[in-house]
């Protein structure tokens, strides 16, 4: 399998159709010497973040919310309400910007800013195309579930920082929740990894195309790929703070969690931050599980569908429709599930998700020792 | 081990019904519950769906007995004055000034023709404080305070929310105070006019 | 037992299973922390504070304090006529206004001793009973935003709704309802309410069965509810709980059937009281079903009301209404069982004044929280909110 295999019909775009094309040329734009390019390919996932956020996120979540409690959702502004979030956010912009007195002001004013920068470091390695990725690091993967760390010290530093004793509660336990279960989510991935041979996302990815479509899927590639898959997805919960994990924010326990004391454009950003992180999770799982941009189209016979929906575009597409698909799993679980509690989480992580993501690791490397 | 399998079973298995309804729910959301209130007969009919009124442009219905905003038709209104002493909250002021006997055509009659003997000038409900229990409507003899299905009359000043149904500018009642008393004093004078009469004739006749 | 001796003041997490009293981390004593939960905060239901002294999560005490909705019922009360007073204890509990009236009409009729046309109490049943299922939906759905779940909250008040609305077509009003009088209704009930009220009886059952799938029956609320804020029945009838909270330890005492008012001897229904099988007697879970089942309950006596009920002809249901309502000199209690469980109403009359020398409110919500020292106690904070939330109080009806 190679890249010229991907995208031999889908139409010819600006740079090029090969794998990491466009992402290479922008590297290689400069303007003046300044490194313009590069600024481009950082923005893309940052205008991504925002625009997904605004429409999906916010707009989304409220009315899929609101359809499964057989209510409408916001229909005041604009037709369907679809201006709902604009308001939202200039509603956010004007609110006063409040510092507690008594807080930690160096903390408070960095915490969200350490939160937003953890979820979007990770979108350097997503593959949002075949031809467009960050960084294609060859250690992507690792890379990925390392940098998503990073959003514990952000937790802990908005929770310490408000000197509020329900935000310091909520960090505490966001950041024991999202240590504990990085174990099981990394060794789910690592079966993915390990069916790949390679951390690569690029290449994780080339190699789950062909013409079968979704057959090539790591899911389907093995019979115990789904533990890992299953596993991974709920770990992925945990780590972003949904439903039924979100105890760190826990509304009826802890006011608001770490984020209680947050007004304004802060706010704003703690939950940019999330939606971030959500869909960062989604596509990790999309690519190592689902084949990230590749078409689960199967090509039958004369009726290439395969072909016909795959290239550098149709990828782009894909990947974010399999992303969306996860994202609306998250919402449907958060708005049909009851929260844990802080033992119960601890109790699945320990004694359920990391023994059955150590067994099928093992059942994974036999499979792919055993089985060619 | 049974125990610890078991409870992932149920778990797994009561977490998809779960999301199962929801989802049920979700894709129901293309229908829509419609308006009609609790008295229609189709109420049970109606398809199961998104319930949602938006409540300015749509409302539940009010029922025809719904007790909301209190109403006096001042033209039944005799002035008895029992609802302001029913009201548990007090929130009805009534000031009341006798009909002068040549004016009793002009006060009228109530509907059911009760020759009406009181002005009143200030007739004052208070509906801010007004609890709808219903109450004074029940004292009332002639019914014509009476609780209005009308649920939502939601004001900006506080002061608007002090209802006047008086029959009597302040002029108006300023004169018929002043007729009031004048007919008093003469009334008085008349008395005393009298009693003087009857003194000076008792002592005339002595 | 011995370790909870030897574990002494410290953290201590005790969790009760089947008598055997379980500790948890009895060696992780750190610096202990006051923490003012509420008043505003989300899941007090309403304005309770609740001043926890916590080490880490676990709640080594806390203390209810009250008194933020206090209104001055017991002193109004002496200051209205006695008709007046329905309207004020509709603010009570003010999820379950038809039983207050009903509770307290009961005390002055007792005081009064008037007889009360048969259709009077059919209807006051009716409205009351569906006024319960009304107020136990608020109960299940709020319990579930509690543990975190939202969607059960919003089918519970679809549902609330309708009754609402049956309620305000027969009284008036939606929740504040003024229908039951002394000695008879405000008015009889429109012609069509009984047979929309059939109605609503089978179109409740399977939204019922819904709810129970979505909230009751889910793993994760089973295990958040079961065996957390075990009260033992003895323990129980000491506090003087009543209602949903005493059954659901385990004592089938239900004023309904044990000190019977109004037509309710003629009734055929259950009291329901857990067996232990779905949950642990006594505890959080088992309150809950409690209410569930009650729900049930509560539609088996609408239909049989609705079906034994004495026809409208020639009724008038402010037939037996005393015109100037002066009892003679004496004392009365009369109680009802509330959806919070037992109402009392204690008046005491001078015999000359239309007005009550006293009226005390005995209420079920103050009794059922006066236990929160004992049950909270080393628990966790969300198992604090479960407790809270399985106690179902109406900060109107404690405060008073």
């Amino acid at each position: 399998m190679s890249s010229t295999a991907l995208s031999q019909i889908s139409m010819p775009f600006l740079m090029g159709n090969s794998l990491n094309a466009w992402s290479e040329a922008l590297v290689g734009f400069n303007i003046l010497g300044l490194p313009l390019g590069l600024v481009i390919l950082a923005a893309i996932p940052l205008v991504f973040i925002a625009l997904y956020s605004l429409t999906y996120g916010v707009y989304g979540e409220r009315k899929i919310s609101a359809f499964m409690q057989d209510r409408l959702g916001p229909m005041e502004v604009g037709k369907w309400g679809i201006l709902q979030t604009i308001a939202d956010i200039l509603k956010l912009l004007q609110k006063e910007d409040i510092v507690p007195s008594s807080a930690d002001k160096f903390l408070f004013v960095i915490g969200p800013g350490i939160l937003f920068v953890g979820s979007f470091l990770a979108y350097a390695v997503l593959p949002f195309s075949s031809a467009f990725i960050g960084a294609s690091l060859n250690v992507g993967l690792f890379y990925a579930i390392g940098i998503v760390a990073l959003e514990v010290v952000g937790i802990l530093a908005a929770g310490w920082g408000s000197n509020n004793k329900w935000s310091l509660y909520g960090a505490v336990r966001s950041v024991a929740q999202i240590v504990s279960y990085e174990i099981p989510a990394a060794i789910a991935l690592l079966c993915g990894a390990m069916m790949a041979g390679t951390l690569d996302m690029q290449q994780i990815s080339v190699l789950q195309s062909g013409s079968w479509g979704f057959a090539h899927f790591f899911l389907f590639k093995t019979p115990i790929a789904w533990l890992p898959f299953l596993i991974y997805f709920i770990a992925s919960l945990a780590e972003v703070n949904r439903a039924p994990f979100d105890i760190p924010e826990a509304e009826s326990e802890l006011v608001a969690g770490y984020f209680t004391e947050y007004t304004g454009m802060k706010f704003a950003v703690i939950f940019l931050a999330e939606y971030g992180s959500m869909f960062m999770v989604s596509a990790i799982i999309s690519v190592v599980f689902l084949g990230g941009w590749n078409s689960p189209l199967p090509n039958l016979g004369a009726i290439a569908l395969n072909d016909w929906t795959n290239g550098p575009v149709w990828g782009a597409f894909w990947i974010i429709s399999k992303g969306f698909f996860f994202i609306f799993v998250q919402m449907w679980l958060r708005w049909t599930l009851p929260r844990l509690r802080v033992d119960q989480l601890m109790y699945l992580c320990w004694k359920v998700l990391t023994p059955f993501a150590f067994v099928s690791f093992v059942l994974t490397a036999i499979w792919e020792v055993y089985v060619p | 081990m049974s125990e610890y399998f078991g409870n992932i079973k149920t778990g797994a298995v009561t977490i998809a019904t779960g999301m199962g309804i929801t989802l049920k729910h979700f894709f129901n959301a293309i229908h829509r519950k419609g308006d009609a209130g609790v008295d229609d007969v189709d109420y049970f009919r109606q398809v199961d769906g998104l319930c949602t009124l938006q409540y300015p442009h749509e409302v539940i219905p009010t029922p025809k007995n719904g007790r909301y905003r209190l109403y006096n038709n001042i033209e039944d209104c005799i002035g008895c004055g029992q609802c302001d002493r029913a009201c548990p909250i007090g929130c009805i002021t009534i000031e009341t000034i006798k009909v002068a006997p040549d004016d009793l055509a002009l006060c009228g009659k109530t509907s059911d023709g009760q020759q009406k003997k009181f002005w009143l000038p200030v007739f004052d409900i208070d509906v801010a404080k007004c609890m709808t229990c219903g109450i004074c409507t029940t004292v009332c003899p002639t019914e014509c305070l009476a609780h209005t299905p009308v649920s939502d009359f939601s004001e900006f000043d506080r002061s608007n929310f002090i209802y006047h149904f008086g029959n009597l500018s302040r002029l108006e009642a300023e004169a018929k105070r002043r007729k009031n008393a004048e007919l008093q004093a003469k009334a008085q004078a008349e008395k005393e006019k009298k009693a003087a009469d009857a003194l000076k004739e008792s002592k005339g006749g002595e | 037992m011995q370790e909870l001796d030897t574990a002494g003041l410290g953290s201590v997490r005790v969790t009760r299973k089947n008598d055997n009293v379980v500790v948890i981390e009895k060696d992780l004593a750190t610096e202990q922390m006051v923490l003012a939960m509420g008043p505003q905060h989300p899941s007090t239901h309403g304005v309770l504070k609740l001043e926890c002294l916590t080490d880490g999560e676990v709640i080594t005490e806390a203390v209810p304090y009250l008194g933020y909705l206090h209104r001055c019922f017991e002193k109004c009360c002496e200051n209205v006529d006695y008709p007046a007073i329905v309207p004020y204890t509709d603010r009570l509990d003010y999820l379950s206004g038809m039983n207050s009236e009903f509770s307290y009409a009961l005390a002055v009729e007792k005081l009064l001793d008037i007889e009360i046309p048969r259709r009077v109490e059919f209807i006051r049943v009716i409205v009351a009973e569906l006024n319960r299922i009304a107020s136990h939906l608020v109960a299940i759905g709020t319990y579930g935003i509690d543990l975190g779940a939202f969607t059960p909250f919003l089918f519970c008040f679809r549902d609330r709704e309708i009754i609402l609305g049956l309620l305000e077509w027969a009284s008036g009003a939606r929740m504040l309802y003024n229908y039951i009088w002394i000695g008879g209704l405000a008015y009889d009930v429109p012609s069509d309410f009984l047979k929309r009220v059939r109605e609503f009886v089978t179109y409740f059952r399977p939204k019922a069965v819904e709810l129970c799938n979505l909230l009751t029956e889910n793993e994760i609320f089973v295990k958040r509810t079961r065996g957390i804020g075990l009260m033992p029945a003895g323990v129980a009838i000491n506090y003087g709980w009543s209602g949903p909270m005493l059954r659901g330890s385990g004592v089938k005492w239900d004023l309904r059937r044990n000190d019977p008012y109004s037509v309710y001897p003629e009734l055929d229904f259950n009291v329901p009281v857990p067996d232990g099988k779905l949950s642990d007697v006594g505890d959080c879970l088992s309150r809950h079903l409690v209410r569930a089942w009650e729900m049930d309950e509560s539609l088996k006596i609408i239909e049989q009301c609705i079906d034994k009920m004495p026809s409208a002809e020639g009724f008038n249901p402010r037939s037996a209404i005393p015109k100037r309502i002066r009892p003679k000199a004496g004392e009365v209690y009369a109680r009802a069982e509330n959806p919070r469980g037992e109402l009392g109403f204690y008046i005491q009359s001078d015999g000359k004044s239309t007005k009550p020398l006293r009226c005390k409110a005995r209420s079920s919500c103050f009794v059922n929280l006066s236990a929160m020292k004992d049950l909270s106690k080393g628990q966790l904070i969300p198992d604090l909110v479960a407790i809270i939330g399985s106690i179902d109080i109406v900060l109107g009806e404690v405060d008073r």
